[in-house]
């Protein structure tokens, strides 16, 4: 099958890598698995043939490429022309309006072209419609790395647990706020110090309020609420408190009581994003930047799964997704 | 509705079965039966029971039939199921908002104030509502912290 790589920042070079190291694992489910184009903020590289892994996994940009490279090229001009059967779209999240992740995405489900995608903007604005496109073209569409990161949320809902309903779901779903509420946990240090540590560690975004202020976590809530629990909310739906207001007085009284304090996801009857007493022996008081989740069905009744919810790790679903397209594909 | 006697009757044989037929002529649910042989007093031994009436009017007409057959009540009360929620305010609170919430059966079973050294104060409070007013009291609280610019943390 041919790939492509729409947006080449940290996920998209990470899996490029990846895909470099695990060939031959993937070549098992297609031996004709090549990646034919890749594009960035500055154009994009296209050959039919396949670009070589080697060389594409050591550039930092499209442009290094040299051969194949078309400067100033869209990604969409990219997505129509080139005949892939998958798209992995991973261009940066926006969640005010979902672009340009949306029309990428649109535009490969209505060429009939596959989709697998780490970008949460798209899914927070326009999941619904974006699902009931991909089903009205036959297309696969799968999002795995959009929340938690490597944790198998979605496969797990939906290859395992496909008799249960969902009937809560609570877990902390930024790294960036559990690593800053752990190191005020375990060292006492205020909410500034601890936040200017991550900052330094490179673990937070850009502008942190999008970890500290809850709206990553929210955007969360948002793709769990309509992906699993089959409801239809808005980013505007969930009620938010980040954790700039927690300090380490509050962390040390809910200490003595033998509880943390987590932002917690939490989607039932409401939505919401909140600091929580989360007690130590709950299998959600996980620590450093690692994700929690915590379903309760119907059947299973409680599960948790823990894992890394950003940085490289996910390109483990990312990856995971891509090689389910082309098993399935197979099957055909 | 759960109500909870403590009957005092006489050490003989028999004694309780003939106590136990109005509750079960009036729908009762005996849940549990103690007797507290170690309160004995004279010939009488308090038995205490933990009996489900599907209505008050119910356990009231018992507690009548009980008596027309000489049975001492020495306590009689509705058992509420309550739960305990343990929470943490940041910010300057109005402590007696919290004391003087109008939710029914609230009981403040403890509470930790930290003095600030940081810029807001904080609080943890451990309440205990009955079952069935728990949402009712979370959102009570979050309306209080919302008014007051506090931050709420209760527990998951």
């Amino acid at each position: 099958m041919k790939i492509l790589i729409i947006g080449f920042g940290f996920i998209g070079k990470n899996l490029v890598k990846t895909i470099y190291q695990k060939i031959e694992l993937i070549k098992r489910f297609d031996k004709d698995f090549k990646i034919i184009g890749v594009s960035d903020s500055k154009g994009y590289l296209l050959n039919e043939k396949g670009l070589e892994l080697e060389r594409l996994s050591k550039i930092n940009g499209t442009s290094d490429y040299s051969e194949c490279f078309l400067k100033a090229g869209s990604s969409l001009e990219l997505i129509e022309k080139s005949g892939a059967d998958i798209m992995v779209e991973a261009t940066p999240t926006n969640i005010r309006d979902g672009e340009p992740g949306i029309t990428h995405i649109k535009r490969a489900l209505t060429i009939g072209t596959h989709v697998v995608t780490s970008n949460k903007g798209p899914l927070v604005v326009a999941f619904r419609t974006l699902k009931n496109l991909a089903e009205a073209k036959g297309c696969e569409f799968r999002y795995e790395g959009t929340v938690a990161g490597a944790m198998p949320v979605f496969s797990l809902i939906n290859e395992c647990l496909q008799g249960d309903r969902i009937v809560k779901i609570s877990g902390i779903l930024n790294g960036t706020t559990n690593f800053i509420l752990s190191k005020m946990y375990f060292e006492g240090t205020s909410f500034e110090i601890a936040l200017k540590e991550a900052q330094e560690r490179g673990i937070t975004e850009k502008d942190p309020a999008y970890d500290v202020d809850g709206i990553d976590a929210a955007c969360k809530v948002v793709i769990l609420a309509n992906a699993i629990m089959d409801r239809n909310e808005k980013f505007e739906d969930i009620e938010r408190v980040g954790i700039r207001g927690v300090t380490s007085e509050a962390v040390s009284l809910a200490k003595r009581s033998n509880y943390a304090i987590k932002l917690i996801g939490t989607i039932d009857k409401n939505l919401e994003v909140a600091p929580k007493l989360v007690p130590v022996n709950h299998p959600l008081c996980v620590h450093g930047t690692l994700n929690a989740l915590h379903f309760e069905t119907d059947l299973a009744k409680e599960l948790t799964i823990v894992g890394y919810g950003a940085g490289k790790e996910t390109v483990s679903a990312v990856l995971n997704d891509l090689i389910t397209v082309l098993k399935k594909k197979k099957e055909q | 509705m759960r109500f909870g006697l403590t009957l005092a009757l006489v050490d003989r044989p028999g004694q309780l079965l003939k106590a136990l037929e109005p509750i079960a002529k009036n729908g009762g649910n005996i849940i549990s039966i103690i007797h507290e042989r170690e309160k004995t007093a004279g010939v009488y031994v308090p038995v205490s029971l933990v009996v489900d009436f599907q209505a008050y009017e119910n356990y009231r007409k018992a507690r009548e039939d009980l008596e027309e057959i000489g049975v001492n009540i020495t306590k009689s009360e509705e058992v509420i199921e309550r739960a305990n929620i343990t929470a943490v305010l940041i910010g300057k609170l109005d402590f007696k908002r919290i004391v003087e919430t109008k939710i029914k059966g609230l009981r403040i079973v403890d509470f930790e104030v930290s003095a600030p050294t940081s810029r807001e104060a904080c609080i943890k409070l451990n309440i205990e509502v009955p079952v069935e007013l728990v949402d009712e009291a979370i959102m009570e609280l979050k309306r209080i912290s919302k008014e007051e610019n506090a931050i709420l943390v209760s527990s998951i």
